[in-house]
């Protein structure tokens, strides 16, 4: 990992140590700088409320030239995370060819903080839970709250 | 033939040659090891685990070839046909009459097999319950899950029914393949459970049906599976369902979920195609550097290049960009190296005429504000006026051409350096 994308990585760090995002806590290992561990909770006025979910960042070793690689280590009935034991994201904003360096990890830790509020439909990883948000929104809320209390607790 | 190849079977100690040029065999002791019929001295030693007659009989099949695993359904219908047995008394189904046969695991290492046997046999042939036929038929099924319980843990039950429609043995004479296979159950004979026999042939390739069954299921064929603590799953081919109903397998998918994820995945991969190339390395150069000003550091009198979120102070060096957004030369060059994309609005650096023909920005190089140099070359109407190759009554082509495209990529280029310079 080049030198300019240690020291970038860190700069991010220290800008969320000084002004801490809300909902969330990141767990920075100096030994492994390049993948942090971050707990977020389920916005209060989201169906995610009272789940803490455990996401997983890892920063290419051309960071930030190439996107970080965000990942759901804790299950969730969503229609943007995979429902797979990967709990990869689909995220516009981390695609290849849509990211863009000056983009922050603060930044992608709200857009999913929102996400959580609101599914992004057409983005969705997960169909037949995308479909299920669409078609029979009271179910799928029955899911996910079903999915927090069994996982994210 | 079929009488040489009974005497050909390894028996005992004997060991039997076998010709590869015109697929005679014979016995060592008796012929040597030069082939008695074409005198041939590309012969082998046939052993049981080293069979050459393999490779040739599989040659002659229309088969697959001999790597790939029989499917079920050839293993149960290419074998042997019976009008070419020579032990065609021998009570042994055919597998091609077997048919509906289910395994089905009651316990760790323990099988139900039940099999519904067609059979058109003479009813003098026919014992009903005799041990006789139904032996050895229980011997070939001994044999066959063989590969998949140790045998002292055989204690399974089998169920076997047995359907017999009466008409004699016409049926040797319909409906049988050409092809001569080498494969007889005469080694079925003598066995029972107790008296396990020699290696069997023809339940080697269900055998090898079996293992790929187990092996797509992740289990391993005989190993372990006796092993305490390891259960078996509740029936191979459920697994295998259950496996299908997951969705994905391997390189097949059963959903349309699972479908779906591959599509997107190749998407995904593809998708940096769509993305612009690179920005050629001497447009990178020929970016303008600019000192920092304070007007340019805002309001705060801080700023800092957005891709190393280094700060940068008045009178350090930046390179600015078309779009008018700057970075530390550097990291934009970096940047641009990959994608010929500003970090912040994605606007290409390239100026028209200077433009790749085929890129895929060349949309975005068009929004671009030099992008629009020639066009202003026309409405100034310079070269019409000094120009006479305009006049309509010369064809507009050729040389005509040539001077125009000259003329404005040359004022194109004054005019970016006023852009530039400004």
């Amino acid at each position: 990992m080049s030198a300019g994308a240690k020291k970038r990585i860190m700069k991010e760090y220290t800008e969320c140590m000084n002004d801490p995002p809300t909902g969330m806590k990141i767990n920075f290992n100096e030994q492994n700088m390049t993948k942090w561990e971050v707990l977020v909770d389920g916005p209060e006025q989201s169906i995610y409320a009272g789940g803490h979910f455990k996401l997983e960042i890892n920063f290419p070793n051309e960071y930030p030239f190439k996107p970080p690689v965000v990942s759901f280590k804790t299950k969730i009935y969503h229609p943007n995370v995979s429902n797979d034991d990967k709990g990869s994201m689909c995220l516009g904003l981390l695609r290849a060819d849509e990211w863009k360096p000056p983009n922050k990890v603060v930044a992608v830790l709200r857009l999913i903080q929102t996400l959580l509020i609101e599914p992004n439909q057409d983005d969705a990883i997960e169909p037949s839970i995308a479909n299920e948000y669409k078609e029979n929104r009271k179910e799928f809320e029955k899911n996910a709250k079903d999915w927090v209390k069994r996982y994210a607790k | 033939m079929d009488q040489s190849r009974s005497s050909a079977q390894p028996a005992g100690p004997r060991e039997t040659m076998f010709c590869h040029e015109c697929h005679d065999e014979w016995y060592r002791d008796e012929k040597g090891i030069i082939c008695p019929e074409c005198q041939s001295e590309f012969t082998e030693i046939i052993e049981d685990d080293n069979d050459p007659r393999d490779n040739f009989e599989h040659g002659h099949e229309d088969d697959d070839d001999s790597d790939s695993l029989p499917s079920l359904e050839e293993a149960l219908h290419n074998h042997p046909p019976l009008d070419h047995n020579p032990w065609r008394d021998n009570d042994d189904p055919e597998e091609a009459d077997i048919s509906a046969m289910r395994f089905q695991p009651i316990g760790p290492g323990r099988f139900h097999v039940q099999a519904t046997i067609h059979r058109t046999i003479s009813p003098t042939q026919f014992i009903p319950g005799g041990t006789g036929g139904m032996g050895a038929f229980q011997s070939f099924l001994t044999n066959l899950v063989a590969g998949a319980v140790p045998a002292q843990d055989r204690g399974r039950e089998r169920d076997q029914s047995q359907e017999t429609d009466g008409q004699s043995e016409s049926r040797a004479a319909s409906g049988g393949s050409p092809h001569v296979h080498r494969f007889t159950y005469s080694a079925l004979h003598p066995r029972d459970d107790n008296h396990p026999g020699p290696r069997l042939e023809p339940v080697d390739d269900l055998n090898n049906v079996m293992t790929s069954l187990f092996a797509m299921m992740g289990e391993p064929p005989g190993g372990g599976r006796g092993g305490a603590g390891h259960e078996m799953p509740p029936n191979p081919l459920m697994g295998l369902l259950a496996a299908m109903s997951g969705g994905q397998h391997g390189d097949a998918v059963y959903s349309q979920e699972a479908l779906d994820r591959i599509v997107s995945q190749l998407m995904e991969q593809t998708a940096t195609s769509n993305a612009p190339g690179p920005a050629p390395p001497q447009d990178i150069e020929a970016l303008p550097r600019k000192q920092v000003t304070d007007e340019m550091l805002g309001a705060e009198h801080r700023a800092e290049c957005s891709i190393c979120m280094d700060e940068v102070t008045v009178g350090g060096e930046v390179t600015e960009l078309p779009c008018k957004h700057w970075f530390h030369h550097g990291c934009v060059a970096a940047w641009l190296s990959e994608h010929d994309t500003c970090p912040h609005c994605r606007k290409s650096i390239k100026k028209d005429g200077e433009a790749v023909s085929g890129n895929a920005n060349a949309s975005s190089s068009r929004a671009d504000p030099t992008s629009s140099m020639p066009g202003a070359f026309d409405v100034a109407g310079d070269g019409t006026l000094i120009d006479p190759w305009v006049v309509s009554s010369s064809p507009p082509s050729g040389n005509a051409g040539s001077n125009a495209q000259g003329e404005s990529s040359d004022n194109g280029s004054r005019l970016r350096r006023g852009w530039f310079d400004s």
